[in-house]
This record gives structure tokens, sequence and C-alpha cells, in this order.
């Protein structure tokens, strides 16, 4: 047949995606460019970040009039000591900061734009629910790491006086980040589970109070039963207990991001390890103690990914009732 | 001509409220689709499953070819919805309002530029470009939302009550728009209240109440088929016994009656009840003329949406 003669066409090759550059994939994405654009109109972006390093360095020089007046070094105050002071002052505040001011950014993201009227005339383009939740994360993350890196120079300050390695300034970096992307993500979910924003920030705020200092209190109320367990009844527990007790005390440790950089701190300052140590138990024998900050970092990254991707889950969602 | 929109027995019910049952109904391409019905007749909740915004209980629609159901992506790029009330962003101008909105359709940056100064002029806000949103007049905004639902150039808007809350001027702007926007082939399905506008601009009307369509089709075709009975008034100089006796005998006539003031001096009016369709009405006044009847004024009653509606309804409210 005239038919089977001809040649069979070959199935193309689906065309390459081609590579977006960064500005591409922002300009891809409506919502952050609205947002950024929202957030930096005007002066109110130069003055709050004019506000926070004003602050921050008001803090920094307090903090070291606060040290060099209280030393009671006969050789004088130690600049080593001063810049550690200086460092670990500055970052936690940056820490509580992160764990407060993202969740504000995000938590009326979603609820926000039901409020404004707005959810349903996005809901009918073809903005897919990702890009709107991943705009409106991205955007209030970018304006937090601004804030982060904003006040990198102060935080070198340190390096000036002495004390403080680079290992710290990278770690305290990393667990910043990953924390401003965990406490986003749960302001981001709270915004799409609640109708209005007041009750989504009422929901992140408490979930933000407990994660900071509600683990802390528990942990707190854990050490007195630790005590009795480990000296308490003249002898040693068995080294199996002794060693669920240490992991079990130290998940707790990587719940909580403050505990997280005193205990990474410690080992870094007594072990001189940024990735971990080790621990004699009661027999002699040895286990490995991970630096909290690793498993920190990776449940963080666990929690956020799965709160973005719930939050996509119930935008794409359609109204049932 | 395949409908543009199809509703096949859709059903959506919020417990035990139904609030649309067994709505069938289809709309032709370029046609404006009047959807009237009282509150809480299942308007909006039509709208909203139209627009993908909700799920069905039961049954199915289609826009474009595209099902609610399981293309809504496809329904999305077919449609521009504009809901009752209008989304604000705070600190966008115009511009940037559109601009984003375009964005949000996939348009690409080098088109937006010249789609939304089209729009803007479309719409008669070219002049508003760099104001804010909210300062605009309820009125503009509404003008703004209708240009934001052009952005893609969709087939199909779907409107819920684009003229609630406007002035008069507002409001007969809109309804211009929405007659401009027919003529350029678009497709207008549109909820309202008001039915002077559904009598003004619709090429097809479908009434809905407690969430089940009552009445479909061409305006016209509705009042015929919903009001039969017609009144037709005569006016004559002369040979009133003569006339009133002809029609008395004419088919279909259930009543004559005489009115007795008339101006000027010297006319008579004849009102005569009738059931029977345009060739038998104009027959009629071809025999009073056949009958060397003086007659100097020959019209019927116009019958209005409001009355159609009112035949429609039953006043039900779900």
């Amino acid at each position: 047949m005239a038919e089977s003669a001809l040649p069979t066409p070959k199935p193309q090759k689906a065309p390459k995606k081609p590579t977006l550059s960064l500005r591409e994939r922002l300009a891809a994405n409506p919502v952050i460019l609205k947002e950024l654009r929202g957030r930096m109109r005007g002066n109110r972006g130069f003055i709050t970040l004019t506000v926070y390093l004003g602050l921050m360095g008001l803090f920094t020089v307090l903090l070291y009039l606060a040290y060099t007046a209280s030393t009671t070094n006969v050789y004088g105050p130690s600049n080593q000591i001063a810049g550690k002071v200086v460092f670990a002052g500055l970052v936690g505040v940056e820490l509580f900061l992160v764990c407060f001011i993202a969740p504000a950014f995000t938590a009326g993201a979603i609820s926000g734009e039901r409020e404004r009227q707005t959810y349903e005339l996005l809901r009918t383009t073809l903005l897919p629910a990702r890009s709107l939740v991943m705009g409106k994360l991205t955007s209030a993350l970018s304006f937090i790491v601004l804030l982060l890196f904003a006040a990198v120079p102060l935080q070198s300050l340190a390096f000036l006086l002495g004390g403080v390695a680079p290992e710290e300034v990278m770690i305290s970096l990393v667990v910043l980040l990953v924390t401003a992307l965990a406490s986003g993500s749960a302001g981001i979910f709270f915004s799409a589970i609640m109708r209005r924003t007041l009750g989504a920030s009422v929901l992140t705020y408490a979930f933000a109070l407990v994660s900071v200092l509600g683990l802390p209190l528990l942990m707190l109320t854990f050490i007195p039963a630790y005590d009795i367990f480990f000296y308490g009844y003249g002898s040693s527990p068995s080294p199996l207990l002794q060693a669920v007790l240490i992991y079990g005390f130290g998940v707790l440790v990587c719940l909580n991001p403050l505990a997280t950089a005193l205990f990474t701190e410690a080992i870094l300052v007594n072990e001189h390890s940024a990735l971990g140590m080790s621990y004699s138990l009661s027999n002699g024998a040895t286990i490995p103690l991970v630096s909290p900050w690793i498993p920190y970092t990776f449940i963080c990254l666990f929690f956020s990914l799965a709160m973005i991707l719930i939050t996509i889950q119930i935008v794409k969602r359609k109204e049932t009732s | 001509m395949a409908p543009i929109i199809e509703i096949h027995h859709l059903r959506k019910t919020y417990g035990k409220l139904t609030a649309v049952e067994d709505l069938s109904l289809h709309v032709e391409p370029g046609a404006i689709f009047g959807f009237v019905g009282p509150n809480g007749a299942g308007k909006t909740t039509t709208m909203r499953i139209l627009t993908t915004l909700m799920s069905p209980s039961g049954g199915e629609a289609w826009v474009a070819g595209h099902s609610v159901t399981k293309d809504p992506r496809g329904v999305r790029r077919a449609i521009g919805y504009m809901p009752d009330f209008f989304g604000v962003y705070d600190d966008m101008s115009v511009w940037e309002y559109l601009d984003f909105f375009g964005a949000c359709y996939e348009i690409p940056e080098a088109k937006r530029a010249s789609i939304n100064k089209d729009l803007l002029e479309l719409v008669d806000l070219a002049h508003r470009r760099d104001d804010r949103v909210e300062g605009l007049s309820r009125g503009m905004k509404q003008r703004l939302a209708l240009a934001r639902t052009l952005a893609h150039d969709p087939q199909v808007l779907i409107l819920d009550e684009p003229a609630s809350g406007l002035d008069p001027r507002a409001r007969i702007e809109i309804r211009e728009l929405l007659v401009e926007l027919a003529r350029m082939g678009k497709t207008i399905f549109f909820s309202t209240h008001i039915l002077a506008d559904v009598a003004e601009i619709c090429t097809d009307v479908g009434i809905i109440e407690a969430g089940k369509l009552v009445a479909m089709g061409k305006l016209e075709e509705m009042q015929r088929r919903l009001m039969p009975h017609r009144r037709i008034h005569v006016t004559l100089i002369g040979k009133i016994d003569e006339a009133q006796a002809l029609l008395a005998g004419v088919e279909g006539v259930t009543a004559v009656n005489v009115e007795s003031q008339v101006e000027p001096p010297g006319r008579s009016e004849i009102v005569v009840e009738y059931n029977g369709d345009d060739t038998e009405v104009s027959a009629i006044l071809a025999k009073l003329i056949g009958a060397s009847i003086p007659v100097v004024h020959f019209s019927e009653d116009v019958r209005d949406m409001e009355a159609v509606f009112m035949q429609a309804t039953k006043g039900i409210v779900s």
C-alpha cells in the first residue's frame, strides 16, 4: 500500500527548557517582584534597615562597654573575650530576631490576600499555587537575609578583637539562615490554614514561643532528673541507659535554636571541633556526639520542606464548603 | 455552533443545604448571557464552579471545551473573572496592578506594556495609569477590574454583579463596555439584580431560583413563553362599535374594552386582550384596515424584564 511506503516521521525530542538566569527566574514569579517592590518602595526599606543597624550597633557598643566595665582581670579586659562576647551577643539577638521577625513577615502572606479579597483573583489566574507560596516565602526571606548580611560587618568587629574563629561565623550564619527558613515556613503554613491574619499571627507566635522558649524550659526540668539518674543513687546507671539519656537530651537540644547555638559553641571551645565530640560512658566506652548545628540544620530543612509542601496543597485545594 | 459554556446537571450542596440543584444550561459563543435570580438563588455558587474556585458536588461544566473539574488550567486560560468585590493592593499603581495580573497570566514581559496601554485606553483609564488603585472611584475600579479580566485575551468573561453599587453614570459606562466587548467577540456571562441592564444588553437570559434554573432562552422567546397573554391598544377616530364587534369575533381575543377618556377629544381607544403570535397580531390590524375602520394608532404593551422575572419566579429563598 502506498501509505506503508511513506517514511515514518521520527518522534521529535521535546525542546530543552532554557536555563534561566536569577533575574529571569525572579521575573518569572510575579509574586516575588510585587512583594519586593512593595517592601522596598519609598523610604520604608531604607528606614527599616537603618533603624535595625543603628540598634544593632548601639547594642554592640553597650555590650563591649558592659564587658570592659565588669571585667575583674588584673591585666585589664581581654580582647579575645570581648570579641567572643560581642559576637555571641550579636548572634543571640539576630537569632531571637529571626525567630520572631520571620514569622511576622509570612504570617499574613496568604491570609492577607484573603483579607484584601485578592486571593480568589489570583486563584483564577494561571499562577500556580507553588509560585504563590514560594513567591511569598522568598520575598519575606530575602528581606531577612538582607538584614542578616547587613549585620555581618558588625559581627566582623569581633575579628578585630580576636577570639572568634571563621568556623563560628560560618556556623552562626547557617543556623540563622535555616532558622529563618523554618520560622518563615511555619508562618506561611499558619497563614494558609487561617482565614484572618490575626489568627495566623497568634498561632505563629505561639509556635515560635514554644519552640524558642518552651523547649529550653522543658530541658531545664529534665536536668535534675538526669542528675538523679547519673549521680543520685551512688552508682552510675547502665551504659545503655546513659547513652539513651544523652542522645535524648541531644535531640531536645537540636530542636531549639538557642540551645543548638550554645552547645555548638561549647563543643567548638572545649573540643575545638565544628563537627562533634566523643563522650565517655561509665564503663569506659565512648559514644560519638554530632555537633548540634548539623542535625539542627537538617531538621530545619526537613521541617521547612514539609511546611511548604503542605501549604502548597492547602492553597491548591478547591473550596468545598 | 458548539456552546462555549455548557453545564450538565450541576449540583452543589453545603451539608444539608442545596445551593445548586440539577442545573443545566448552555451559552453560545458571542452571547451576552444575563444570569438573574434573587439573593441566595445560587448564582455566585454557579459562577465559582465555572471559574474553578469551587468543586461541584455533582454534574459537570465545560468552558470553551475545558472541563472545570478535569482541566481547571484550561478553563482559567479561557476565562476572565470579575467577582462582586474589588481586590485592592494598597500600594500599587493602576499600571502595576495590570502588569502584575498580566504576569500572573504568563504574558511575556515584552508584550505586557503594549497590552496594558491598550486595555487602559479601552476602559478609559489611560490618564490614571500612575495613580494608586486605592484612590480610584468605585466606577473606575470596576473598569480597571474589567481591564484586568481582559489581560490574557480570554474568550469568556464571567462577571459577578459588575454594576453592583455603581452610580447611574458608572453603570451605563460598564454596560456600554460590555456591549463593546461582545462586539469584539467575547462571550459575557454575568449575574445581576438590575433587570433593566438585562433587558438592555442581554441576548440570552437564565433565571435561577432556589438553586434551580426556572427559565432560559432569548429574552423575546422567554417573554412569549412565560407571558403569552398580550395587550393591544387601538386608537380610532370613529366606527368604535363596528371595531369592537370585529375584534370580539377574532380567535384568541379574550376581552375587548373601550377606554372612556382619550386625549385629544374625538379619539377612542380599544384595549384588546389577546393570545397569539406576531403574525396574528398583524392580521388583526389588516382586518381593521380592511373593514375601513379609521385606525390612527396600533401598539402593544411592552412586557418588560421585571414582568418576565416575576412570572418566572415564585419568591422562594433557599
